[in-house]
């Protein structure tokens, strides 16, 4: 059992689910304290549920989404922000680190940005 | 099924005649035809399996009206909190509203090693007396403003309106760094265990400050340190008084002194605060207490009071909002410029039905009393 970090990783079904596919074909890996959570868009993951894997242990919790104005379903990135900045403000009151909750926009099918970003948040 | 003899025996619904008062006068029963306190007992004690799996225990908003009405006292609402806590604990899982925000929160909150930052918004202007053995409980005020942001709710304003209404009238007090929810929503919503964890981390502390004496703003706040914690941990030997029964007095004898407020303005009962704890005239007496104010009353006011239609956090649905519906409509017909309440939870949810996009009573202002009282203090 490696001490690398829990990571879930909310992952949005078409932007943001390209770069692991990505990332996959290319037979990159990732630590397996990294739990992927696909939802058909990230302004489906509203404040409880990211709150919710804090509760579970979660270490880190990261929103993986579509490079802005990219949006599948062409929701403005405003109910993504205001969930966003919901738990972020929750997390302060209750003292945990902010560091512990990111936002990640990648490119369409950056596979190595991906892997960067997330061996980056487990360490 | 879980045997809830010590449940049944304590909240007397043996005694229930079957008169049906209780559901006449119930909000939910109203909008509701399924829900039916009288038939809730009746399934229960029949013994059969029909009570199980009954979905409508889980309607009740803890308005206290049927209590108020029964001839025989009947704990209606204890005992939905005792067949919630039985769901739950065999396996039921609660309905949360908002994504489950509030109570993933508040299980967060119970940690033993959570060290909170909540007291950031604290103004400079507010005195802490650090050697006092009173402590000013706050409860989710700081939570529920960044939860419910975008209703434009700011409960934070009534609770420092409190602790300038505290300084004005003398009376020394703290704060404490590490306060946790009280769990009262959690107790009400069956998460005993929840509620338990709350109760042990926040009397932990209370020991570990010597605190002696608490001074409640939220009803809620002060049923359940008053009287939930020592039903549940016994004696805790502090005393705990809600804000308007220690102020109220000092108008009286005018050792304190409220500035002008030229508002006509209707109050509205908390649920708790009023019919859970007869301060109908305190709340009253603060805003007469404020010079031209003109207060008029709804239709159903006092321990008739109607409920601002709030769950704990969970099953919120179109009855509530028809029952929010009409509350507001009753203080719009009172022609009233404010509607005042001493609760942030009706705030809340008060707010959040004027802005639906079908609210007949959009128009009318809420505030805070504690908020509106501090306020006219700059006007003196």
């Amino acid at each position: 059992m490696s001490n690398a970090a829990t990571l879930v990783v909310f992952v949005c079904n078409w932007d943001g689910l390209s770069t692991i596919e990505a990332a996959a074909q290319k037979r990159l890996t990732f630590p397996a304290s990294v739990k992927i959570i696909r939802v058909s868009c990230l302004s489906r993951v509203h404040t409880g549920l990211i709150l919710k894997a804090f509760e579970l242990d979660a270490d880190r919790v990261t929103l993986l989404g579509c490079d802005s104005k990219n949006c599948h379903f062409g929701i403005e990135e405003e109910l993504i922000d205001q969930n966003f900045a919901k738990a972020q403000g929750i997390m302060k009151l209750l003292g945990l680190k902010s560091e512990r909750l990111t936002l990640v926009r990648l490119p369409h099918g950056d596979g190595a940005g991906f892997i960067k970003k997330v061996n980056q948040l487990v360490e | 099924m879980d045997n809830l003899d010590k449940e049944i025996r304590d909240t007397k619904v043996r005694l229930c005649l079957d008169c049906g008062k209780c559901t006449v006068v119930c909000p939910v029963a109203q909008y509701n035809p399924e829900f039916n306190p009288r038939l809730i007992i009746q399934k229960r004690l029949g013994g059969s399996d029909a009570s199980t799996g009954d979905e409508s225990i889980w309607s009740c908003f803890n308005c206290q009206m049927c209590l108020e009405r029964c001839n025989y006292n009947v704990k209606f609402p204890d005992f939905i909190t005792a067949l919630r806590t039985e769901a739950v604990k065999s396996g039921t899982r609660v309905l949360c509203s908002h994504g489950g925000s509030l109570q993933a929160a508040m299980h967060m909150m119970a940690r033993p090693d959570i060290q909170q930052k909540r007291i950031d918004w604290l103004p400079e202007d507010i005195a802490l007396t650090d050697q006092s053995d009173t402590r000013f409980f706050v409860g989710c005020a700081p939570y529920f403003d960044v939860i419910f942001q975008d209703l434009g709710v700011k409960t934070l304003d009534g609770v420092i309106g409190a602790l300038r209404l505290l300084n004005k009238a003398g009376i020394a007090f703290n704060l404490l760094a590490n306060e946790r929810c009280c769990g009262r929503d959690l107790l009400n919503q069956g998460d005993q265990e929840g509620f338990l964890a709350l109760a042990k981390a926040n009397l932990e502390e209370f020991n570990r400050h010597g605190v002696k004496r608490i001074i409640t703003y939220c009803p809620e706040c002060h049923d359940c340190l008053k009287n939930q914690y020592p039903r549940a941990l016994g004696n805790i030997d502090i005393e705990v008084v809600n804000l308007v029964e220690l102020l109220a007095p000092l108008l009286k004898s005018k050792k304190l002194a409220l500035g002008p407020l030229d508002k006509k303005i209707t109050y509205h009962d908390p649920c708790t605060l009023g019919r859970g704890f007869r301060l109908f005239e305190e709340p009253r007496e603060l805003l007469t207490g404020m010079a031209g104010v003109k207060l008029v009353e709804m239709e159903n006011s006092r321990e008739k009071s109607l409920c601002c239609g709030a769950n704990p956090w969970a099953y919120c649905n179109t009855v509530n909002r028809q029952v929010q519906e009409q509350r507001l409509e009753q203080a719009q017909a009172t022609e009233a410029e404010v509607l005042v309440t001493a609760c942030p939870k009706c705030q809340i949810h008060l707010k959040c039905a004027q802005k639906s996009d079908d609210c007949r009573a959009a128009g009318i202002e809420i505030q805070d009393l504690a908020g509106l009282a501090a306020a006219s203090l700059k006007r003196r």
